[in-house]
């Protein structure tokens, strides 16, 4: 290639008009733009896992039920209708006559082969198949599903975009495979980057990593038009940066400002509305850490919970923008409405410790040095340093890269961590399998490093057996006395639930937050 | 008849020294001003917690208030007084500065001077060391080493060390080369000293005043250097108030400048007053650069 200097210095001038040029890219268009900082992991319904993939695989594919406005009941999607069998084991779903991009009708076959292969596959959502053990095309029109143990949660996680109907017949002659050898035989993955193959509102138009995702409307969608001819998420990556953008008319939504930055905002055109979330930050412990020795035990991590400051903590990282939460279920969810959320109380703190020979206690905290939904860790663990400080225990901090962190989480290197956690449906068991104290579980893994004895809690492996084979008021009940249990625990400690700020220009409507979905983006207008 | 050595005649190393009133005297008026910015944190550094100022670790008032006359710079997210914060972090940062440069300097000016002096192979594998290791962008290197071994101010000084010996081993190799062939040094190998006594006696003196002005100069940079590491949270861990981290903690809180305005005036301080001061030294010192 040779270098024309001419044709160099016509780019620069290019380039820097472009600098110049009025910002009014967004507005009275028919492509709506979104700012955000993008986590995407893959884009492969049966692989992806991020916050990011909720909203661009609910925009793409449709799930065969999905949750209402209320954030709490689930109505029909690409299934008009559902029967459940009295113990919660067997799942019939009756489809409505819908067609993919393609053309192509969506039939019972695309939703049994979505389903083995979001099983098979084992990418990073295959845990919601936990326990399926049948799906069957019972005529075109019909699917029924089966599972090993009573479930009445199956519904709920039906509604997780991952779950979402893909094309069998153009993704399998693209690579994908949905039997038992799909782990290894499945080579569709590069192909969902560039291509999709769902029912949606939208297609996916094209991805560059970290600086666009670009979507497009699928003009032969079955339902409704949505109200955009293209969807464009342009990547962001702070919350500073995202609100000039907004304020600027660059961007129409801006979806990671944090209430700090939020009253910052002073132009005139853009809204903010700060809602409650059911995401949450917690301190995690971990009794089996190298060199504890069985000095944590139940009593102590008690002890140490009630140090924390609970109300200077939400000040502390989110400015007073937020909820307390008791158990690691968010507020709102089964059985959260009777647990009351821990307080401060320093003198129990104090004597728990010197009666258990603990008065000079020395730990340390490693954890992802980052900044989720607002809340900056640093800051966060700081905050509890200062309150272990006051009854005598001393913490260090140890921020680490998140790549760092997973190799010493699961070494058992530290003590005391600190993360987040954030819903893919409505439902109080995904919390019970995450956390709760049961054998085999990701939390007793992690907190026992190979000693589950240390942590394991007999009791909830009845509850949660009883709350899944129940429903209603039912299931509420068991899944509070298993909120209490896992209070009881002392492993997980929810420190804030950070609100979360929607901001959108004035000429925006129908920004939402869903539960299961983020931000469905069919439902965005612009008036 | 006594022998006379050489170069007790016209060669004396000890003619080159000159009276500190003296060097002052011919400084350029900028490097004064650097060397008092560097005076005053070096005293800061010593006498800072004597100073009436606020616990730079404990809460002292309201989250995220701007600049009053109870708080200069104002508070950050935690209500700790950002004042006391940046002039506390002077005693993170400036230490830091002074071992890596030191370290440096003697690691690399030790090596430097037996590459220079022997030849041979020992130049050979000291030099492709040194090759290798400059061949990496600095802050590149630093943030590998810092990764590797852990967040942490003891880490990221190592990490420091490692970028930094090279320049000074490049730096003394040159210099011993070009002394080697003096006559002095000649005369000295004939009046039968030994390797050692040569380099050591009669050539190293000669040579100090690059690397006084090049570590002066690079002391801003390691300052520098150290609060990107924290910056990126890969050099101090929290609460400790070193400048990188107070900065990145501000970044996330955009709005409230004065977080990141105080440490940043204090980084700008230090880098400037140390470009000065080895600016004036090398017009002294160093006349065939000048």
């Amino acid at each position: 290639m040779t270098y024309h200097p001419r044709k160099g210095l016509a780019a620069l001038l290019l380039a820097g008009s472009a600098l110049i040029a009025p910002p009014a890219l967004a507005q009275d268009s028919d492509t709506l733009v979104i700012a955000r900082s993008m986590d995407v992991n893959s884009l492969d319904p049966s692989r992806a896992f991020c916050d990011t993939c909720q909203f661009y695989l609910t925009a793409v594919y449709e799930t065969l039920v999905t949750l209402a406005p209320d954030n709490q009941s689930l109505v029909p999607n690409l299934a008009e209708s559902w029967e459940v069998n009295d113990d919660f084991t067997e799942f019939t779903f009756m489809l409505k006559d819908a067609t993919f991009a393609d053309g192509s009708p969506v039939e019972a076959s695309d939703v049994v082969w979505t389903f083995n292969r979001l099983k098979n596959v084992k990418g990073s959502p295959s845990f919601l198949m936990d326990g399926l053990t049948g799906a069957e095309a019972v005529d075109a029109k019909t699917v029924k599903f089966t599972v090993d143990a009573p479930n009445s949660e199956f519904l709920n996680k039906v509604s997780a975009p991952y779950t979402g109907i893909i094309n069998a017949e153009v993704a399998e002659a693209n690579g994908a495979v949905s039997d038992e050898t799909a782990a290894e035989a499945d080579k569709a993955e590069p192909w969902f980057l560039a291509n999709s193959a769902g029912s949606g509102p939208f297609q996916l138009a094209s991805y560059s990593p970290e600086a666009e995702l670009r979507l497009a409307r699928n003009d032969s969608y079955y339902g409704e038009a949505p109200a955009f001819s293209e969807v464009v998420v342009t990547q962001i990556q702070d919350a500073v940066s995202q609100a000039q953008a907004l304020e600027t008319g660059q961007v129409d939504i801006a979806m990671q400002i944090d209430p700090d930055t939020a009253q910052s905002i002073r132009s005139g055109d853009v809204t903010t509305e700060v809602i409650p979330s059911y995401n949450f930050v917690y301190i995690g412990f971990i009794p089996g850490a190298k060199g504890m020795d069985g000095k944590l035990t139940a009593e102590v991590r008690d002890a140490l919970a009630s140090a924390i400051d609970y109300d200077g903590m939400l000040d502390f990282t989110v400015g007073g923008n937020g909820e307390k939460q008791a158990a690691p279920i968010p507020n709102g969810f089964p059985g959260t409405a009777g647990l009351t959320p821990r307080s401060q109380d320093v003198e129990k703190a104090k004597k728990v410790l010197a009666d258990a020979g603990l008065s000079d206690l020395k730990l340390v905290a490693g954890y992802p040095n980052d900044n989720v939904y607002g809340v900056d860790f640093n800051i966060m663990m700081q905050k509890v340093q200062q309150d272990f400080a006051a009854i005598g225990v001393e913490l260090e901090l140890k921020p680490l890269t998140w790549a760092v962190w997973r190799d010493e989480l699961g070494a058992g290197e530290w003590p005391v961590t600190a993360i987040y956690y954030a819903p893919d449906y409505y439902g109080s068991g995904q919390y019970v399998a995450y956390f709760g104290m049961i054998e085999g579980f990701p939390w007793v893994g992690r907190a026992s490093v190979g000693k589950p004895e240390l942590v394991v809690n007999p009791a909830e492996a009845d509850l949660y057996a009883k709350a899944l084979a129940s429903s209603g008021d039912d299931a509420d009940a068991a899944y509070q006395e298993l909120g209490e249990a896992m209070m009881e625990d002392a492993i997980i400690i929810p420190l804030v639930a950070p609100n979360l700020v929607l901001a959108y220009r004035n000429d925006i409507a129908g920004v939402r937050y869903s539960a299961c979905c983020n931000l469905p983006l069919a439902e965005i207008t612009r008036n | 008849m006594a022998m006379t050595s050489p170069d007790t005649a016209g060669f004396s190393p000890r003619r080159r020294f000159e009276g500190t009133r003296d060097i002052w005297r011919r400084l350029p008026i900028t490097a004064k001003i650097g060397a008092l910015m560097l005076l005053f944190w070096i005293l800061t550094v010593l006498t800072v917690s004597f100073w009436p100022l606020a616990d730079p670790l404990a809460m002292v008032g309201r989250r995220l208030q701007p600049p009053s006359t109870a708080n200069w710079l104002g508070t950050d997210a935690l209500g700790r007084d950002v004042f006391a914060r940046t002039m506390y972090g002077a005693v993170w940062s400036i230490p830091i500065a002074v071992v890596v440069v030191a370290c440096a300097v003697l690691i690399g000016s030790t090596l430097g001077a037996l590459a220079g002096f022997f030849g041979g192979w020992s130049d050979s594998i000291i030099m492709r060391l040194v090759d290798v290791t400059v061949s990496f962008p600095p802050i590149l290197l630093a943030m590998a080493v810092a990764a590797v071994l852990g967040p942490g101010l003891a880490n990221a000084s190592i990490a420091m060390v490692i970028v930094w010996w090279p320049i000074y081993a490049r730096l003394m190799r040159a210099q011993v080369l070009e002394k080697r062939e003096n006559e002095h040094v000649e005369a000295a190998v004939a009046g039968g000293a030994g390797s050692l006594r040569v380099l050591g006696v009669h050539i190293l003196p000669l040579c100090w005043a690059p690397t006084l002005i090049n570590a002066t100069m690079d002391f801003g940079q390691v300052v520098l250097l150290a609060a990107s590491l924290s910056f990126i949270g890969l050099g101090a861990t929290p609460p400790s108030p070193e400048w990188g981290s107070m900065i990145s903690e501000g970044a996330t809180k955009f709005y409230s400048w004065w977080i990141a305005f105080g440490p940043g005036m204090a980084i700008l301080s230090v880098v400037l007053a140390t470009s000065f001061l080895g600016d004036g030294l090398r017009d002294v010192f160093d006349r065939r650069s000048a």
